[in-house]
């Protein structure tokens, strides 16, 4: 099968706008790769110049080793499948799904007729074939442009936010259909979309882009949890981001003073530091102790009601019941913070600790 | 093709004996004939307080006043709103802006009630009239003309009704033939302001009335407040185009006002009978010079207003006549009362024209069509031969579609890239509906049919038909690209790639996806154009003088000169040939108009 090389690739339209800067990743042979971003981020652009539809200003693209830069699109055996669509209106449902066997043979010595019913059957649209694309409902008008890019057996599948002008349930439905055939044909697969918990949810690994730029490449799980910039950890699931100052060793205190510290030495792990955050301050481990300043993150999942070390005082300004949980916004010391509760809380301000070892700590500051 | 007799036109009224000047010019504007008192403000431009003091005093003497009067010969009482001017002499360009100003407003007071109505309601044939609007464009003016001869002349059919009722015969043309132009310049235009508006009145968006009412809105107010903001624009752009158009007009003033009512376009055509070229090309040019000015602010208003009409939700249509209750209702019998005129203005010229070619004053009679065949048979071939017509118009009409359909799809194509080049194309495309068909005719003739020299002791030189044909085809082209152009442009970028994905080379894609996608505007574009070549009177009766490359309008224009029998048979042939036309863009194209 295939893999998908990006070297330095950049892109500039016009003399001003850069829409990809210095982009280079590697997509593996049958992954199911993710670029999830918000819009504008370059994201589709780069799906774009893998199906040579757009031409990297700088930088190369190659499968499998092979340059394919000046490729033109239709000689990359790649299947595409947009947002919208793009069925050829006047072509039946078979006619759209045969078009690429026009030039190219069908696989497994098929004829082209039994390959469209195959494919009719693994969308589940068998006898469907005569109707018009306009007959059909949006979910049946995507599997259909899912078939029509699979049809000749492309190398890469290419998916550009192909579920987001479906509601909610169908697009799950669609998206366990599109994952379970991935893994069955064992196609290599580059998916768009600006959906962070889709991108967790469908792919083997994900790169995060922001601005042209890529921010992170990794699987679901570390990206969620150790996002690797302060973008990352907004972008991916709710996050309460913090910038601290980093503290000689010395003990903790609470914000009042007045009250004792209801904590004991042995309850901390070794090797914290002191991290002041507004007027809080607050003991990690981990933490480069030669470095002056810290960002760190804590999931909203994090903070405790029950958690006596690390306490903050949230004032509760909004709550939503979730059904399994309730996700408060409130504020505290000026900023904005994200709880994660079982219950509807009672009063206006909730005090909540975390466990230092659930920090991730984005980066340090080493000027120092 | 389209910017050399333009072009020529400008050198003729700026050159006298090789030496470039505006005195021709300078003649024309400070000649109170052709521009009355504005005359002396050209002639002497700096005397401003004089002009100011006159204008002052000018105004201060209108009085308008609301009197019922009688129509002419009956005692049936109308409110006459009564705008006493003191008499001032506009002159020509006076005149011609004068009933442009008169035909936009009566085609607008009769192009409204039709949107309304379309727009609102559903009934049957609702489809087929509103895309019958777009029947005007393929019109020949001649026929037209003619139409409303047949109906209103002494011996035509609406003196034949009346004189059922024991009234008349009134000769309406004699008593008003300005009243008659205008009646038939609001034939031609009030579809085309009933169209323009229906379509943005159907893309108002239901829900935005919707919440304006849940806002506390009444009915009315959400009317004033969301729905007629949306309309103005559409029936100011309607309006204009209809100033436009009547500014321009040719062959109904000719053929039923005739040099008495001469606007700019008929004076010219005669100042060219009469060989006086120089003035006919000044002329000309300060007539294109206002309507190219005119045009441009048509452009930039509808750029001002083009706005994505995306996913709105269309106010539901109610039935025209649910029940017998509803169909006495005072807005109901309206309607009725509005559809019967409508049916008198529309319909009552084509009827008339059919029925005078197989009537006469004793009867039903063929004469007129065996006139046309004697002539044909024995006449001298200086005469105006009917066959040589209909074989010049359908021939010429094969030409134009030879060049006016590939320059159209060209066109389509370029202007569907975004970016600049495709703006200025398509602003460049819109000039020949500035330029008047006679204007285009003069530049052709002076310019290609008298010979232009090149250099190396070359000659360009067109004559005849092939100079119609070009004609034809610049009058032709932007139909086609208006046909080509919202298909073309409404192709999702998306198709294309996903078929070059797919394997399709470049050449393949357009071939499988795009031109079978946008074969039907193809089709009506040139279904359009051959129409158009058929009724195409202005430049043509220019360009034919003289010569036997005499097309079937010509020929009406002929014959309506001596006799007006066969010239409603020869009309009456054309309206035949026209339909066949129309049939088919209604066929094919029919998807195009929506």
């Amino acid at each position: 099968m295939t893999t998908v090389e990006l070297d330095g690739v950049s892109k500039r339209y016009g003399s001003e706008t850069l829409a990809l800067r210095d982009v280079s990743l590697t997509v593996s042979d049958g992954e199911f790769f993710t670029l999830v971003g918000p819009s504008g981020c370059g994201k589709t652009t780069t799906l774009r110049t893998i199906a040579g539809f757009e031409t990297p200003t700088t930088g190369t693209v190659s499968f499998d080793g092979r340059e394919m830069t000046a490729v033109d699109p239709e000689d990359r055996n790649v299947g595409v499948v947009f947002q919208s669509y793009a069925l050829f209106p006047h072509m039946s449902v078979a006619e759209n799904i045969g078009y690429g066997l026009n030039f190219a043979e069908p696989p497994d010595g098929l004829d082209a007729a039994d390959r469209i019913a195959e494919l009719l059957e693994l969308i589940d649209l068998s006898g469907m074939g005569d109707r018009s694309p306009d007959q059909l409902s949006g979910g049946q008008q995507q599997r259909v442009a899912l078939a029509r890019a699979l049809a000749p057996a492309p190398d890469l599948l290419l998916l550009d936010e192909p579920m987001s002008a479906l509601d909610a349930q169908l697009r799950e439905s669609l998206r366990r259909q599109l994952v379970e055939i991935q893994s069955e044909l064992g196609i290599t697969t580059v998916y768009v979309t600006h959906d962070q918990a889709e991108a967790l949810a469908v792919s083997d690994r994900v790169a995060v882009m922001n601005n042209g730029q890529i921010e992170q490449v990794a699987t679901p799980q570390q990206l969620y949890r150790k996002p690797a910039t302060r973008f990352v950890a907004t972008f991916i699931g709710d996050n309460n981001v913090f910038e601290g100052t980093i503290q000689q060793s010395r003990p903790p205190r609470t914000a009042t003073g007045s009250q004792p510290d209801k904590t004991s030495p042995e309850m901390w792990p070794r090797d914290c530091v002191s991290v002041a955050v507004g007027s809080e301050t607050f003991r990690l481990p981990a933490v480069d102790q030669a470095a002056e300043e810290v960002t760190f993150c804590v999931r909203p999942g994090a903070l405790s009601q029950h958690e006596p070390r690390n306490q903050l005082t949230v004032a509760v300004e909004t709550t939503e019941f979730l059904g399994e949980t309730v996700r408060i916004n409130g504020r505290w010391n000026g900023r904005s913070v994200v709880l994660q509760l079982d219950t509807v809380p009672e009063a206006d301000e909730l005090t909540v600790g975390f466990d230092p070892t659930a920090v991730h700590v984005i980066d340090t500051d080493e000027s120092s | 093709m389209l910017y050399l007799p333009i072009g020529v036109v400008f050198i003729n009224a700026g050159i006298e004996d090789g030496a470039p000047t505006l005195g021709a010019f300078a003649d024309v504007l400070s000649d109170p004939f052709y521009f009355g008192v504005f005359a002396q403000w050209f002639a002497d431009p700096f005397a401003i307080s004089d002009h100011l003091r006159s204008v002052v005093g000018w105004l201060a003497a209108v009085s308008v006043s609301l009197s019922v009067v009688s129509v002419p010969g009956t005692t049936i009482p109308i409110p006459w709103l009564d705008i006493s001017t003191p008499g001032v002499r506009t002159g020509l360009f006076g005149f011609t802006a004068y009933q442009a100003a008169l035909s936009t407003v009566a085609s607008v007071a009769l192009g409204l009630p039709a949107a309304y109505i379309l727009a609102n309601y559903e009934f049957r044939g609702r489809q087929t009239i509103r895309s019958l609007t777009i029947l005007p464009f393929v019109l020949p003016g001649i026929m037209v003309a003619v139409g409303f001869y047949a109906m209103f002349a002494q011996g035509g059919t609406l003196n034949s009704v009346l004189g059922i009722a024991g009234l008349g015969p009134f000769s309406f043309i004699e008593y008003s033939p300005l009243a008659i132009v205008i009646v038939a310049h609001a034939f031609y235009n009030a579809p085309l302001v009933a169209r323009i508006t229906v379509a943005a009145w159907e893309t108002v968006d239901v829900r935005a009335v919707e919440t304006a009412r849940s806002l506390g809105a009444s009915d009315r107010r959400a009317f004033l407040d969301i729905v007629l903001p949306q309309l103005l624009p559409a029936v100011l752009t309607g309006a204009l185009l209809t100033f436009i158009f009547t500014f321009m007009t040719f062959p109904i003033v000719l053929a039923l006002g005739g040099l008495q009512l001469a606007t700019v376009e008929v004076w010219i055509y005669d100042r060219i009978q009469r060989l006086a070229y120089t003035e006919a090309a000044t002329l000309a040019v300060l007539e294109t010079v206002l309507s190219l000015g005119l045009i441009y602010a048509y452009l930039r208003y509808e750029a001002t207003q083009s706005r994505l009409a995306q996913g709105t939700a269309r106010p539901p249509k109610q039935p025209l006549f649910p029940d017998f209750r509803t169909a006495i209702s005072t807005k109901r019998l309206a309607i009725v009362g509005y559809g019967v005129v409508a049916l008198l203005v529309f319909v009552g010229p084509m009827l008339s024209l059919v029925i005078g070619s197989v009537t006469d004053s004793s009867g039903l009679t063929l004469q007129h069509y065996e006139f046309l065949l004697n002539r044909q048979l024995e006449g001298e071939s200086f005469q105006t031969l009917p066959a040589v017509a209909i074989r010049n118009s359908l021939l010429f009409g094969l030409g134009t579609l030879a060049i006016a359909v590939p320059m159209g799809v060209g066109i389509s194509v370029l202007t569907a890239r975004a970016g600049r080049v495709g703006t200025v194309v398509e602003t460049l495309a819109m000039v020949p509906l500035a330029v008047s068909g006679v204007v285009f005719g003069i530049g052709l003739l002076q310019g290609l049919a008298f010979g232009i020299s090149l250099p190396g002791g070359w000659q360009l030189q067109i004559t005849g038909g092939v100079a119609i044909v070009v004609a034809h085809a610049v009058a032709a082209y932007p139909f086609v690209t208006r046909s080509v152009s919202p298909l073309l442009s409404g192709l999702n970028p998306a198709m294309v790639e996903s078929a070059r994905a797919l394997g399709a080379s470049r050449y393949r894609a357009l071939r499988d996806i795009e031109v079978p996608l946008v074969a039907t505007g193809i089709v009506a574009g040139a279904a359009f154009a051959f129409a158009i070549s058929i009724g195409e009177f202005s430049s043509t009766v220019i360009l034919a003088s003289g010569t036997d490359s005499y097309t079937m309008p010509v020929a009406v224009e002929r014959y309506l000169g001596r006799r007006s029998g066969p010239a409603i048979a020869m009309g009456t042939v054309l309206l035949v040939i026209t339909s066949v036309s129309f049939v088919v863009i209604d066929r094919v194209g029919g998807r195009v108009e929506r």
